[in-house]
Order: C-alpha cells, then sequence, then structure tokens
C-alpha cells in the first residue's frame, strides 16, 4: 500500500463514515440484542446443563483419561500425529509459527485489496485453519473415549481407547523385538503409569497383541470371542493355538463344537493376525513361554541371526547330534546323562562335557529329569520330537521378535538374567527385594536385608560370589554353587552378583532409622532413646509395665540392687522373655539405663511423700519460669508468674488443690491424666524430677515458702 | 418528516437499549445479591437432641460436668467443638442443664463446691446452683438447654 | 433535575466531550457481523462480575478448593448459577474471540490503519487462552488435575526452556499446592491485568480510527 492508496482509503472511509449512522444508539442496539442473546444462551446453560464438577482430584488414580478443556483439544489432537521425537514439532513448533503468523498477518498481507473474495490467499489460509481446527477438535472429541458399542464387542480395543488411545492416538508403531509386555507393565517415559498396577498381566499381554495386530483383535472378536475370552487365550501355547486353527474340529478340544472350518474360512494372512495378537511377537514373552522350559535363561549360542532363525524355524530337524555310543564308554555316557540331569552330584562330568558337548550346547543344555532318557538320548544323537518344528507354528513377526531377543539375551544382559534366576532361587528367604524377613531354615531367626546400601558397599562382589557359591551354613543357607552342590554355575551366579550389585545405585531398602542402633559402628545413642524405642515395649514407656515387670511399682523398685538390674540387663533372664542386652548395650549404657528405672519412682497416688521440704520460690518457680511462664504469662488462662497467681487463676481455677496432688488440675495436666485438654506442656512430660518437685509441693500444702 | 421519524426510532432505540441492559442487570444482580448475602442469613436449622451419659452419673443437688463433643459445620470445613454442660437435679426427675460458658466474655465458668456457686475465673464472676448471677459483671444467668430422659439416658436440646 | 446535575458534572469533569467521542461518533454502516467484538467485550464483563464473586468464597489450595467449590454450587444461594455462568462464558468468550478475529480477516480490517488494533486483539486471544487454562485447574477436580498435568507437560516439551517453563508453570517439580496457588494468581491478577493493559489498548485505537467500514466488491 502506498501512500496514495492510503491517502484514498483515508478519504473513502470518511465519506462512507458521512453517510454513517451515530455510535448510540444505532450500533450499540445491534451489539446490544446480540449479547442479550448471548446472554440468554449462557444462563440457559447455566441453568439446564450447570457447571460439571467431577469427584476430587485424585494424583493417584492412574486411570483417569486426562482431556483438555475442548478448546484445547484441536492442539491436544495435534500432538497425535507427531509421536516420540518429533513431539516438539507439534507441541512446540506449529503452535509458535500459527502465533507468530498471526501476529504477523498486517505485515504479511499488505495489499490494498479488502474484499475477500480479492484477497485468495488469506481466504484460503483462513478457510483451511478454521476447517483444520474443526478437523482436529472433532477428531479428538470422537477418537478418545470410543464407546464400547461402538467398537463391536471388541474388549481389547476397549481396552486400548480407555488406557492408550487418550496420549498414542489411535495406532501405535513398534519395531519388532520390542519387549511390549514390559514397556506397558512397567511404564517407559514420563507420564505413563506402570500399568502392570492396573491391569492384569492377560489384559496387558492381550493390548500388546491389540498393538501390534489390532487386525487380529477384531478377527479373535468375530471368530473367537462367542466361546472364549481374549485372556484365557492371550500368551497360551503357540503350537496349541495354531493347531486350533488348522485342524478345526479334529482338535481335539473343539471336536464336540459346530465351528467352520477356519483353516479355509480365514485367510494365511487373517491367520497371522489373528496369532499375532494372541501371542504378540514379542521376543522375551514367546522366549519365556516357549523355550525357557527346555533352554533355561538363555541359550549360550555364537552364530548370527541367519542361524538362528534356521534352528529356531527347523526345530527338531536341525539337531544333528552323532550317536555318542560309538564313541564314548558306558562309563563316560552314563556320567553324562547324569551330569546332564544334575550337574551338582557329578562334578567330574563336567571335564567330558566341556570336552565333546560344549561346542554345540554351550554350558548349558535343555534340562531334564530323567537320567535313563538323557542317556538314551545322548547314545542316540539325532533329532528329538520334543522341539516343535517352530517355522510351522510361529508367524513371521514372532520368528522375529525371538530371534531378536534369543541373540541379545545370548549376548547376556547379565542383570537381567541375574534378576530372573534370583527370583528362583533367593526370593523365598531374601523377599523380592533383598529386604530379607525369617528365616524359613531358622525358626525365629530374622535375615537381615542384603539390598540396603550399608550391606552393599561393605561386601565385594568376591565376598558375595562366596556366599552364594559356598552358602552360609551356620545360618541356614544352602550352597548355590554348582561346585559345591548347587544349581547355579559360575556365570549364573555372576549374573546374580551384578543383579544385587544393580541395587547399589538406588537401594530398594533403607533401614528405618530405629532399626540402626548402629552396634557396629558404636554410634552411641541416648539411652532414654533406647529405654523408649526397646525397654517400653515390654516394661512401659513410662515404666507401668507390661509383659515385664513395671518399674513403677513400690516393690520392684525397693527390692532390686543395682547389681541385680545391671546383671538382668546384662544377660537377662532365661526364664522370661528378656533377653541379655550385653551384646548390644556398653556397661556404661546399662548403667545409665538402671538410672533411668531407678526414675521411674512410685506414683504420686500410692507413694508416700518424698521428706525433703519443698520451697516455692528456690524449687517450683524456677520450673515455671523456664517451662510455663513463656505462655502461661500474658496470653490470659492459668499465670504462672508468682504464688498468687499460680494458685487463682486459670480457666477451670483453682489449679491447685493444697495437700491433694491427685485432683489438683496442674498436676493431672504435667502427667497426662487431665479430664480436659492436651497435656502440658504440649511438647510432651516434663522431666521426671521436675514433676516430682512439683507433685512434692502441692502435697506439702502448697506453700508460698 | 424523516427527521422526525428518525429521531422517533432513535428514541426507541435508546430505551430499548436501556431495557436490555437492565433486563441483563437484574437477572445478575439478584442472585448476585443472593449469593454474597445468602450464608449470612442462614439459620442453623437442625434441632437435635444430644446424650449426654447416664442419669446415674447425676450427683443429687450437686452440679454434675458432662462433656459432649458435636460437630459444626462453617462453611465447608467441618469442626469438632467440645461442649461442657452442668446437670443439676434435686430430685433426680427434673433436671437442669446450664452451660459452662459465662454470659460475661465466654469465659468457661466453674462449679466450686467448697462456695456452692460457679465460679468464672476471668472476671471474678459467681452464679448460684441454678446459673443466677450472684456477683460479677454477666448480664444474665448462664445459659439453659432444655433436657429429657429416655432410657435412662440423658438428653439436652441443641439449636435451634 | 436531571439535566442541573449533568450540567454541573459536565462543568467540572466534561462528560458530554467523551460521551460525543465516544457514543455519538458517527460509523459506517455496518452488518451483524460487526457486533461480535462487542459481544466479547460484553462477555468479558461478565466474566469479571461473575469471577469476582466467586472468590468471595473459593479458597486456591488443595484441601479447600474442592470443597468450596461444592459449597459454592450446592451451598450458597445463586451459587450453581454465577459459576455456571463463569463456567460457559468461559467457552463463549473463546468461541466470540475467535470469531470475531475470522470476522476482522474476512473484512480486511486489519489493514492499514488498523494494524495495531490487530496485534493487542492477538494479544487479546492468547490472554483469553491463558485464562481457559489457569481457570481449568482451579476446581481442583479429577479433569482440572489431570488436563493440567497434561497441559503442563505439553509446554515443558519444547526444546531447551521446556524443563524450565514446566517447572516455572508447576511451580516445582510435580503439581501441587504451590501450582493451584500460581494459577489463581495468575487467573485473577496477572491475566486481567494484561487483558486490561490491551484491551484499554484496543477500544482506544477502536474509537480513534473507527469501526472499518464493510468492503465493497471493487475494493
Amino acid at each position: 500500500m502506498n501512500e496514495k492508496e492510503r491517502q484514498e482509503y483515508l478519504e473513502q472511509y470518511k465519506k462512507e463514515k458521512e453517510k454513517g449512522v451515530p455510535f448510540f444508539p444505532d450500533i450499540i442496539f445491534k451489539d446490544a440484542v446480540v449479547s442479550l442473546v448471548i446472554f440468554i444462551a449462557l444462563v440457559a446453560l447455566a441453568y439446564f446443563v450447570g457447571a460439571p464438577l467431577e469427584p476430587r482430584a485424585d494424583p493417584a488414580d492412574t486411570n483417569y483419561t486426562p482431556r483438555p478443556e475442548w478448546y484445547f483439544l484441536f492442539l491436544f489432537q495435534l500432538l497425535k500425529y507427531f509421536p516420540g521425537s518429533l513431539e516438539v514439532i507439534g507441541v512446540f513448533i506449529i503452535p509458535s509459527v500459527a502465533v507468530i503468523l498471526l501476529l504477523a498477518l498486517p505485515l504479511i498481507d499488505r495489499s490494498p485489496k479488502r474484499y475477500f473474495l480479492r484477497r485468495p490467499m488469506i481466504l484460503g489460509a483462513t478457510i483451511l485453519s478454521v476447517i483444520g481446527v474443526l478437523f482436529l477438535t472433532i477428531q479428538s472429541s470422537r477418537e478418545i473415549p470410543l464407546p464400547p458399542e461402538l467398537v463391536g464387542g471388541d474388549q481389547t480395543a476397549v481396552l486400548y481407547t480407555e488406557n492408550c488411545a487418550p496420549c498414542h492416538g489411535p495406532s501405535i508403531t513398534v519395531p519388532v523385538g520390542v519387549n511390549l509386555h514390559e514397556i506397558i507393565a512397567q511404564s517407559r517415559h514420563e507420564g505413563m503409569p506402570a500399568w502392570s498396577g492396573d491391569l492384569t498381566s492377560d489384559e496387558i499381554d492381550a493390548l500388546a497383541g491389540f498393538i501390534i495386530s489390532p487386525a487380529g483383535s477384531q478377527l479373535f472378536t468375530d471368530n473367537c470371542s462367542e466361546c472364549h475370552q481374549v485372556a484365557e487365550l492371550v500368551a497360551s501355547d503357540p503350537v496349541a493355538l495354531k493347531k486350533s486353527i488348522q485342524l478345526g474340529m479334529e482338535f481335539a478340544p473343539h471336536a464336540e463344537v459346530e465351528i467352520p472350518d477356519w483353516n479355509k474360512s480365514i485367510s494365511q494372512e487373517d491367520q497371522t493376525k489373528l496369532l499375532n495378537f494372541l501371542v504378540a511377537p514379542d521376543g522375551q514373552r514367546l522366549f519365556a513361554t516357549n523355550c525357557a522350559p527346555c533352554h533355561g535363561q538363555s541359550v549360550a549360542f555364537a552364530g548370527g541371526e541367519e542361524q538362528v532363525l534356521d534352528t529356531i524355524s527347523q526345530g527338531g530337524l536341525h539337531l544333528e547330534m552323532p550317536p555318542w555310543r560309538e564313541m564314548l564308554s558306558e562309563n563316560e555316557l552314563d556320567l553324562l546323562a547324569r551330569y546332564v540331569t544334575d550337574p551338582g552330584s557329578v562334578p567330574e562330568g563336567e571335564e567330558t562335557f566341556q570336552a565333546n558337548c560344549a561346542n554345540c550346547h554351550g554350558s548349558r543344555i535343555p534340562s531334564s529329569e530323567d537320567v535313563e532318557a538323557a542317556r538314551q538320548i545322548i547314545a542316540e544323537g539325532g533329532a528329538h520330537d520334543t522341539m516343535p518344528v517352530w517355522g510351522d507354528v510361529l508367524t513371521p513377526e514372532q520368528l522375529d521378535a525371538l530371534v531378536t531377543f534369543t541373540i541379545a539375551a545370548a549376548e547376556g544382559t547379565s542383570v537381567e538374567i541375574g534378576q530372573e534366576l534370583y527370583s528362583q532361587s533367593c526370593v523365598s528367604c531374601h523377599g523380592e527385594f533383598g529386604e530379607g524377613g525369617p528365616n524359613p531354615s531358622r525358626a525365629g531367626d530374622i535375615i537381615f536385608p542384603i539390598s540396603t546400601a550399608e550391606y552393599l558397599k561393605t561386601r565385594d562382589d568376591f565376598t558375595i560370589r562366596a556366599i552364594i557359591a559356598q552358602g552360609q551354613p551356620n545360618y541356614g543357607m544352602s550352597p548355590f554353587g554348582s561346585a559345591f552342590g548347587g544349581p547355579l554355575d559360575d556365570e549364573e551366579i555372576d549374573a546374580v552378583v551384578a543383579y544385587i550389585r544393580s541395587w547399589e545405585a538406588n537401594p530398594p531398602v533403607e533401614l528405618p532409622p530405629e532399626v540402626v542402633i548402629d552396634v557396629e559402628q558404636n554410634v552411641v545413642l541416648d539411652t532414654k532413646q533406647i529405654y523408649d524405642q526397646l525397654c517400653s515395649q515390654c516394661h512401659g514407656l513410662n515404666g507401668e509395665g507390661g509383659i515385664g515387670p513395671a518399674f513403677e511399682n513400690l516393690q520392684f523398685q525397693a527390692t532390686r540392687t543395682d547389681t541385680q538390674l545391671y546383671n538382668a540387663i546384662n544377660i537377662g533372664h532365661d526364664a522370661t522373655s528378656m533377653i541379655g542386652w550385653g551384646d548390644v548395650l556398653s556397661a556404661d549404657q546399662i548403667q545409665q539405663m538402671i538410672q533411668i528405672i531407678r526414675r521411674f519412682r512410685p506414683s504420686p497416688v500410692s507413694g508416700q511423700p518424698t521428706t525433703a521440704a519443698v520451697s516455692f520460690s528456690s524449687d517450683v518457680m524456677p520450673i515455671f519460669q523456664a517451662e510455663c511462664v513463656a505462655c502461661h504469662g500474658n496470653f490470659g488462662g492459668w499465670d504462672a508468674s508468682s504464688y498468687t497467681s499460680v494458685l487463682g487463676t486459670g480457666d477451670h481455677a483453682p489449679m491447685i488443690i493444697p495437700g491433694d496432688p491427685e485432683n489438683s488440675f496442674l498436676a493431672q495436666k504435667m502427667i497426662g491424666t487431665q479430664s480436659i485438654g492436651e497435656i502440658m506442656p504440649p511438647a510432651g512430660l516434663l522431666p521426671e524430677d521436675e514433676i516430682q518437685v512439683i507433685l512434692d509441693w502441692i502435697e506439702a500444702g502448697a506453700l508460698d515458702n | 418528516m424523516e427527521e422526525k421519524d428518525q429521531l422517533g426510532r432513535r428514541n426507541f432505540l435508546a430505551i430499548a437499549i436501556g431495557a436490555i441492559g437492565a433486563v441483563i442487570g437484574v437477572v445478575i444482580a439478584i442472585p448476585a445479591v443472593a449469593y454474597v448475602v445468602g450464608p449470612a442469613l442462614k439459620r442453623k436449622t437442625s434441632e437435635d437432641w444430644v446424650r449426654l451419659g447416664p442419669t446415674s452419673k447425676v450427683e443429687l443437688g450437686t452440679p454434675t460436668l458432662f462433656k459432649t463433643t458435636i460437630e459444626r459445620q462453617t462453611g465447608w470445613i467441618v469442626t469438632e467443638e467440645e461442649l461442657s454442660i452442668y446437670i443439676l437435679t434435686e430430685d433426680g426427675r427434673d433436671y437442669i442443664a446450664l452451660s459452662n460458658i459465662c454470659t460475661h466474655l465466654g469465659c468457661r465458668v466453674r462449679w466450686i463446691t467448697d462456695q456452692g456457686q460457679y465460679f468464672c475465673p476471668c472476671h471474678n464472676a459467681a452464679f448460684d446452683k441454678i446459673g443466677l448471677v450472684v456477683s460479677g459483671p454477666p448480664p444474665r444467668p448462664l445459659d439453659r438447654y432444655e433436657t429429657k430422659v429416655e432410657d435412662d439416658q440423658l438428653y439436652i436440646l441443641l439449636g435451634g | 433535575m436531571s439535566v442541573h446535575i449533568g450540567d454541573w458534572l459536565d462543568e467540572r469533569i466534561g462528560w458530554r466531550n467523551v460521551w460525543e467521542a465516544i457514543f455519538l461518533r458517527k460509523i459506517p454502516k455496518v452488518n451483524w457481523f460487526y457486533t461480535l467484538g462487542s459481544a466479547t467485550l460484553f462477555v468479558a464483563v461478565l466474566q469479571g462480575i461473575t469471577g469476582i464473586l466467586l472468590t468471595i468464597y473459593y479458597v486456591p489450595t488443595p484441601d479447600h478448593a474442592y470443597d468450596s467449590v461444592v459449597f459454592i454450587t450446592t451451598q450458597v444461594p445463586g451459587g450453581w448459577f454465577i459459576r455456571g455462568v463463569h463456567h460457559w462464558g468461559a467457552s463463549a468468550m473463546v468461541i466470540l474471540a475467535v470469531l470475531h478475529m475470522v470476522r476482522v480477516i474476512m473484512s480486511g480490517s486489519y489493514k492499514y490503519p488498523r494494524e495495531v488494533t490487530w496485534f493487542t486483539g492477538v494479544g487479546l486471544l492468547l490472554a483469553v487462552m491463558g485464562f481457559g487454562f489457569t481457570g481449568y485447574l482451579l476446581p481442583w477436580d479429577q479433569k482440572a488435575y489431570w488436563a493440567t498435568i497434561v497441559g503442563t507437560r505439553i509446554a515443558g516439551v519444547a526444546p531447551l526452556i521446556g524443563d524450565p517453563i514446566l517447572r516455572i508453570m508447576r511451580g516445582g517439580e510435580e503439581l501441587s499446592a504451590v501450582t493451584l496457588a500460581r494459577f489463581f494468581g495468575a487467573h485473577i491478577w496477572v491475566l486481567p491485568a494484561t487483558l486490561l493493559l490491551f484491551l484499554g489498548f484496543h477500544m482506544y485505537l477502536v474509537i480513534r480510527l473507527g469501526i472499518s467500514a464493510v468492503p465493497r466488491k471493487e475494493e
């Protein structure tokens, strides 16, 4: 727009203005009418719909599907099209660019044209933006809580739309070999909940299947859901699943059922989708359910991907084991068979195994319970039928996943293997997180946590390895190393050690502070605290007794000498549940403990007044000054600052009944027998001797002496 | 003529604007005033018989202190409040329930057995056995609650 | 009588000039779409009134926010109405602001000499979005809490500055009492102040430059 055009516009506008109408009332009338309509609409909405209010915010609720207010939905929806590292485009770049473009509009479009049809670019862009925002908003509101009836009874799809779709959109792309089950169960990125808390393992399996093969889920719904629940079939035996589809009615469990011949009615492609849904191509899960029963945690293997794929696909057919009886003596065959079934029983078999078998079998071979059967297989060699021809059973996706995992596992992330081993061999005594607990092999014994920072810091790998391998016979822990007759070989022990070591960075068990009596480190706890935490459990916080004798009992105090008390604490009483504390407490601490016990003098009710005359000014007043006056001075209520006020003030005056501490309100408030309000001082009991001074003073008549 | 029409139209429009403004203003103002004033006008409507305890605990001729906690709702906050009530009976049939709150400034009075009086420590007020002012500043006797006895349990009427 | 008061006041504050400048100025003939701006202003005033009323009972802390909102809705006479109008007014505000903007684009009103009016208008739209975002959390119900979790995290995705922004919005790592308090502060102090600033400027420019005329076909 040049100078001339500007002048023209201003002149033109001036003319229009002159022809125009006054702002008030002509224009304002229109505004008022529109405002009234809007106002009526708002009142109607407030009246008929009201402002929604959901249940109180619950940060612990991971099931809630968050949704922003509708005018942010388009932004929310936009994010779904930019997964992963592209997210920043949807979140940041597009909105920023949009705002900048919007702001700069007058600078971008500087032509003098004003009629909208003469500005096709701006018109088009505006219409596109509006349609885009509308589309995203509608899409978002349609997509999120897809009601069950819309997904044709597909339970898993419902599960998905309820739990995953709000953040992940209608579908998720996952590379082959990703351990989906674990990701869903344990969460991978910030904001994603660990679903294992809310979903069952079967539901997670179903979700994993759905994510990889949504069509399979639909096929399941169409063909199987009449008889089967998703939960009963997911992650079941792929051999049986494959058979059930291929054999149709001839598959034994289907014999009595009227079913179509699925092998024909469902195309090969769809069968693959269905199988992918039921057994998600998830390497670790596949290995765990299908391979681990024979092959254990991992297969020792040094070949390439191709080779693994071949081996797995061919199943039993790949085995080309020579008939060993032609090469080995009967004795050696026996030895091997026994070694294979139970390595611990014949350590000398290892040499033979290494020489003949390790080449193909690595350090491990499929386990077998039966020595005879093992012997026969070794003797005859050749294929054995127990390994299915997986190539016929698994879908290509499943095979890929399995191969990926097998290779990864063979390379060994020993921590994961260690975790698995730990959960097999160690959990029953040491707990899932190494927290310990009651010792099952020695009644009354407690196994110390092995996952505290303290414990891990003070044991090196060598020590832990030795403990696992050799056991701790004194504490009832049997040896676990194969060299000592246990089930774990050196590599496996290393894996377990690696797993235990992995706790160190973030110890799952923190000792509660009071358990750290720090006997070993000789950090001396206040003896009073020890009493309060340990002794009081039996003897009462105020020595009132319980399981153990009451210390406030006059007779107890009178009939025990300090030496007797010392011995009782030091070595305990065999006949009672009093244990000896000599190992825990030092002599000094026991002496202090005796002092504490001696302080539990008989309570004022049952006891006789102590003899010495107590002076108000020199004994009682200092206590009041130190403990009470801060509050009970100027703030109303009881006033502790002088003799007259002590006796004469207070909401429940009189506070003191001379000669009768038991019924004196002040005394009650101090020893906690008050009927009104809190104990005083609010921080807790005064020291015993100070309370006693005041009680004695009241007992003696509450004199102003 | 046209001029005049125009003027009439303008006047009509101005009046219409005023009317619309007034309607909107009133529809907003009425709820707004109710909204601001409402809670202040709200009276405690509920009357409740609160159980204090067995009549057997009441000593004949001596005020006996009973305690009870009541829930009080202020706005959206519910607080528990402890009430102390002196119960007096001369014959075991008619009961007098006295609040222990001094009618002067709200301090707590105590029954002093020796003097046979309620004593308020704040300004040395004294009330007699049935709550009448004996000395000191209180403007009226101690507040009384209505009482009733059901199954040997003593009830007082709160609120109302 | 009223004329007397009017004269008396005019002599001292000169309101007649203002009245003439604002209300009696001539405006080109326009169509109904041109009422959207005023309608937005009307809803903004309505939001201001109902919003002020709501703060009388609302308490912005996690342990009271929800209860006080329930109290407003169920216990206070007219509370449901005030809150209902405020709630729906928020949506109306966004719709009207956007429609008004589309109208401005369509009629080319952002062009010379009204560029700055447009800038302030965009600022106003962003402020309205800010109102919506901060106000959403205040009832502290499930929807509020989780939507804000997601909303603040979206802001946290921005490169480099994302994390600091997230933390500043939340007032820490987590969505907490601090977040609620600062959202409240933003909603009733910071944003209204911003809005008034932009709005004042916007209105001043509208009055100074006049409403743009409906463009003719050849224009």
